[in-house]
Formats: C-alpha cells, sequence, structure tokens
C-alpha cells in the first residue's frame, strides 16, 4: 500500500498495478475503514480498481497528518471484519430492441446470440467500481469468450436500465445517458433513486448475476 | 408562493446551479457544481443570500421578467445587461420592480454568468444539493435546462441593501488564459520533451478551446503530448478531480470538470484549485497556457483566494 499526495486536498491510497479480485478485496476494505472512521475531515472517498483516492479538507488536516492516519489504519486490511458482500440478481432482456449490440458481439465472438446470453448469466460479477454516471456498476470479470470492443463511436443517448459489455467487463447504465458500450441487455431493475437514501443498489464489492427474462 | 421570475429567454443554456453535490463520489455521483464558484461566492455575498440555488447561464440574449419585486445581482462574465432600458454595473445588487425585465444583450469577457436573488430560488434538494445534474436529469428545476415560461418563486424573500463589488475584485476572464498547473499522476507517461512543451514557461504552447465543450469536459486543440513508447495510452480507471487535465489517445489534453468521479486516461496535470473557475469561462475558440507549479505555490496561491471569497469588500450604492 503507498500513499501518495495528489493534489492540494487530495491523495491516493494505491494497492497495486493491475485489475485483480485480491487487489480489489484492499481497496473495497480500505473504503469501509475510511468510510468507518467517520472523520469530518475526509470529505469525498472514491474507490477503484486498484487504488483509493481521498479528498479531504485541508483547513481541518495537512497531508503527512492524514496520511499517518491512513497508514496507521489501514495497516492490517486483512484482520478486519467485513460485512457480507450482498448479491443482486438482475433480471435482463436480451437482444432486439433491449439489446441492438448482441447480434454484433455474437458476430465478433463467432457465437450464436443465445451463447453469449449463456455465458453472460452463467457468471457471478463483483462490482469493481461504482461511477462514469451516478450508480453505474464495472462488473468483473466477463468471460474472454465474450469480450467485445467499447463502439468506436459512442451513443449519445441509451434508455435506462442498458446492459452493456465492453472487453472484459459488464456494467449496467442506471440513466438515460450517453454510453460507449455494446449493449445486449436491457434490466427494468432500478439502480439508482435519488429520493431515498442510500441512493445506489450497488456499492464496491456487491455481486451481481444476470437472468434472462423473456 | 407567488412566482417571483418568469424565464423568457433562457440564451445558449440556463440551469440551476449552487456550490456542488458533495459527498456522494464512492457512488459516482458528481458534484455537478457551478463552473465558476468564485463568482457564485460573490454573488451570495452581494445578496446576503449564502447556500441558494442561483442561474448559471451560458451566451447573450438572457431575459426575464420579475413578477414581484426581487432584488437581484449577476456576477461571472461581464455582461451588457438592462432593467428595462437601464444599463446596469457589474457584479453589483439592483431592486427590480413587478413587471420590469431584465435582458442581457452582450457578454464582454467570459463565457457564463450567475444571476442571484436575494432570499433565494424556492427549489428542492436533491441529495443535499439544488444543483442540476443535467446528463442523468434530477437536480434543479425538474432536472434539465431551463425555457422561456418558466415560473420560480423565492424560498424567503427579502430586500438587503444594494451592494457593489470593487471592480479590481472582478477577475480577468479573456483569453489568453493562463492556467496553473500540478503535475498529474501519470504525468511520466509522455516524453520528456513534449512536457516541457506543454507546461513549461519557454517555450510556451498554446492551446486552443475546441467546440468539443461542455460541462463534462473542455477538448484542447494544438500540439498533442506524445507518449513513450513503451507505456498504454488508458489507465485503470481512478478517481479525479475537477481540473484534472487527461490525455487520450490522440495526445491532445481535455480538462474535466464537475461531472465525472473518475476516469481512465492518462492525468498528466491538474488544474490548481485557485484557477478552476477560469474553466467557466473557456469559449470555443479561446487561447489556454499551461504553466506548471509546485504544490506549495498552489496551496498558497488556493490560501490567498480562499481568503478574498471570505472577506469580500462590498460597499452600498
Amino acid at each position: 500500500m503507498i500513499v501518495q499526495r495528489y493534489t492540494e486536498n487530495a491523495l491516493r491510497i494505491i494497492f497495486g498495478s493491475v485489475i485483480d479480485l485480491e487487489i480489489h478485496e484492499q481497496v473495497r476494505r480500505a473504503f469501509f475503514i475510511c468510510r468507518s472512521l467517520d472523520r469530518r475531515e475526509i470529505l469525498e472517498i472514491v474507490p477503484s480498481f486498484r487504488a483509493c483516492v481521498i479528498i479531504y479538507d485541508e483547513e481541518r488536516i495537512s497531508f503527512p497528518e492524514l496520511a499517518a492516519l491512513l497508514q496507521e489504519r489501514l495497516a492490517d486490511l486483512s484482520s478486519v471484519e467485513m460485512p457480507p458482500p450482498r448479491i443482486h440478481e438482475i433480471p435482463v432482456r436480451y437482444g432486439g430492441e433491449y439489446g441492438p449490440d448482441l447480434s454484433f458481439v455474437a458476430g465478433h465472438c463467432h457465437l450464436r446470440p443465445e451463447e453469449v446470453i449463456a455465458r453472460h448469466t452463467g457468471e457471478l460479477y463483483t462490482v469493481y467500481t461504482v461511477g462514469f454516471t451516478p450508480g453505474f456498476p464495472y462488473l468483473g470479470t466477463l468471460d474472454a469468450a465474450i469480450a467485445a470492443p467499447r463502439l468506436e463511436t459512442p451513443r449519445t443517448r441509451i434508455p435506462a436500465g442498458s446492459v452493456g459489455i465492453a472487453q472484459r467487463q459488464t456494467g449496467i447504465y442506471p440513466f438515460e445517458s450517453p454510453a460507449g458500450w455494446q449493449i445486449i441487455g436491457r434490466t427494468d431493475a432500478s439502480l439508482f433513486d435519488t429520493k431515498h437514501p442510500p441512493y445506489s443498489l450497488m456499492q464496491i464489492g456487491d455481486k451481481v448475476r444476470f437472468y434472462e427474462v423473456p | 408562493m407567488d412566482a417571483a421570475v418568469t424565464i423568457r429567454n433562457p440564451g445558449l443554456m440556463t440551469m440551476i446551479v449552487d456550490l456542488g453535490r458533495n459527498g456522494y463520489s464512492d457512488m459516482g455521483v458528481p458534484s455537478s457544481a457551478a463552473l465558476d464558484g468564485y463568482a457564485c461566492r460573490a454573488l451570495a455575498a452581494l445578496l446576503d443570500s449564502p447556500d441558494t440555488p442561483v442561474l448559471e447561464v451560458t451566451g447573450p440574449r438572457f431575459a426575464l421578467r420579475f413578477d414581484a419585486e426581487v432584488t437581484c445581482a449577476i456576477t461571472g462574465a461581464r455582461v451588457k445587461a438592462f432593467l428595462d432600458d437601464v444599463p446596469l454595473l457589474p457584479w453589483a445588487s439592483f431592486r427590480a420592480g413587478r413587471g420590469s425585465i431584465l435582458r442581457v444583450r452582450e457578454i464582454t469577457e467570459g463565457f457564463r454568468y450567475y444571476i442571484g436573488f436575494a432570499g433565494g430560488l424556492k427549489i428542492d434538494r436533491v441529495m443535499g444539493s439544488y444543483t442540476t445534474n443535467l446528463e442523468c436529469r434530477f437536480g434543479g428545476y425538474e432536472g434539465r435546462t431551463l425555457m422561456g415560461g418558466d415560473v420560480m418563486s423565492l424560498a424567503a424573500p427579502g430586500q438587503p441593501d444594494i451592494r457593489i463589488l470593487p471592480d479590481h475584485w472582478i477577475p480577468p476572464m479573456a483569453s489568453p488564459h493562463r492556467l496553473r498547473v500540478i503535475s498529474g499522476p501519470e504525468r511520466d507517461y509522455f516524453t520528456s520533451d513534449s512536457l516541457a512543451t506543454f507546461w513549461d514557461k519557454d517555450p510556451q504552447e498554446l492551446f486552443s478551446t475546441s467546440r468539443h465543450l461542455n460541462r463534462t469536459g473542455i477538448r484542447m486543440k494544438g500540439k498533442p503530448l506524445l507518449f513513450r513508447p513503451e507505456v498504454q495510452k488508458s489507465i485503470i480507471s481512478e478517481g479525479i478531480l475537477p481540473g484534472t487535465v487527461q490525455i487520450p489517445g490522440d495526445g491532445l489534453p481535455i480538462v474535466m470538470l464537475y461531472e465525472r468521479t473518475i476516469g481512465g486516461y492518462a492525468r498528466v496535470a491538474t488544474v490548481i484549485r485557485a484557477d478552476r473557475d477560469r474553466l467557466a469561462h473557456l469559449r470555443p475558440g479561446d487561447m489556454v497556457y499551461f504553466e506548471r507549479i509546485t504544490i506549495e505555490e498552489a496551496e498558497a496561491s488556493w490560501k490567498e483566494k480562499k481568503d478574498r471569497m471570505e472577506a469580500f469588500p462590498l460597499s452600498g450604492k
């Protein structure tokens, strides 16, 4: 673990240099610990695949002070008691108007569309990070057999609930928004509710399984 | 509650903003703050109305009608504004009578301006903030930009004294824009020659603001930065801050604003906090140069700016 100065009021805690579950687990643990510190000096915690960015109130705490605090509290991540991850079962309508890119992905991967669906629903995914838009989960790891490139030209608007894939990741667009991933289906599940805490269905470390509905 | 203002013409784009929807980055919720925080704080001071929703207007030809007697002010870009036919002073409050019309005919310097109302517009908070997340359509006024005919009332109508901010407290907003930066986590992805041209004072490389400019980010045109041959041209997505200068595969900078919490391009630099408000005033075609300073210098600049924002020298008119 490395704590590094980032900007006037932000630092990075770096746990590794690749995307894998072990590094992810350290990020997740660090995120929960940082949040449970409940220090008002800490303004934002942004966990991602291999690092946490922390934005702090530089008038209340200096970089060396916060870095020392974090080094101490995050020294022994493995001994921390963690809540078990939540598992979300997400119903998806695949293909057709719901998943306009399913046939491209099938063609790209030399598979039949139903084989793409079988592989997409066959995996228990991990939420590596939430971002891009509010509540958007970056889910890994997608079966290499159905990995497909991002769109060359992103779509300017896709419906809320669209399920996309890009390289070895899959994700769900909580809002009608721009989208650069291959859209293979759509869910009716609500991923983000701006009116009611905790707002986001997904948080880092949650597990997700998709199932097909007609 | 009674109507206070009716939008007649939103100009290029008008939306409700405040100082940001903060504290939710872990769930991907961006700040969506007013792009010019200094102008917003000055507006709040002029109107004695801190923490209230205000209008962020892009482009000229904005017009609204007052449906009640309201104390109002405009900050941000320097504009030629009129209450009926009376020209208004920049960065000063004024009293508008019921039925009078506020018109912004021209922007003379800068790009975005802010219109606030004593007592604050009556807008519901969403996740603690009044500001609009335009991309996902929540917050602000029904999650959208304002249109002609939209009517708003005031939360707590009041008539504070008329105040003005001295002219030398209005920051420069004209092209060329100097943006001071501190180096970013992926600075070593680039050749030392191209870093030097990007952020050294001598020789100074000018970039121009492209048409690809919105609240998410500003794409620059100019001399592309060169990646070192051994590095990947993208990174594993990680947290970013407003003002992050990202370099995508084409080598041309994108300055990120207040609508993303993570990013997947190499972060060569970050625009210092003290200079971020300037980003609100980059218009397509404007010239920009980057200048690297140390983090200690950046801290000192921010301290100075923060002190200024806590002590606006307002005077009666």
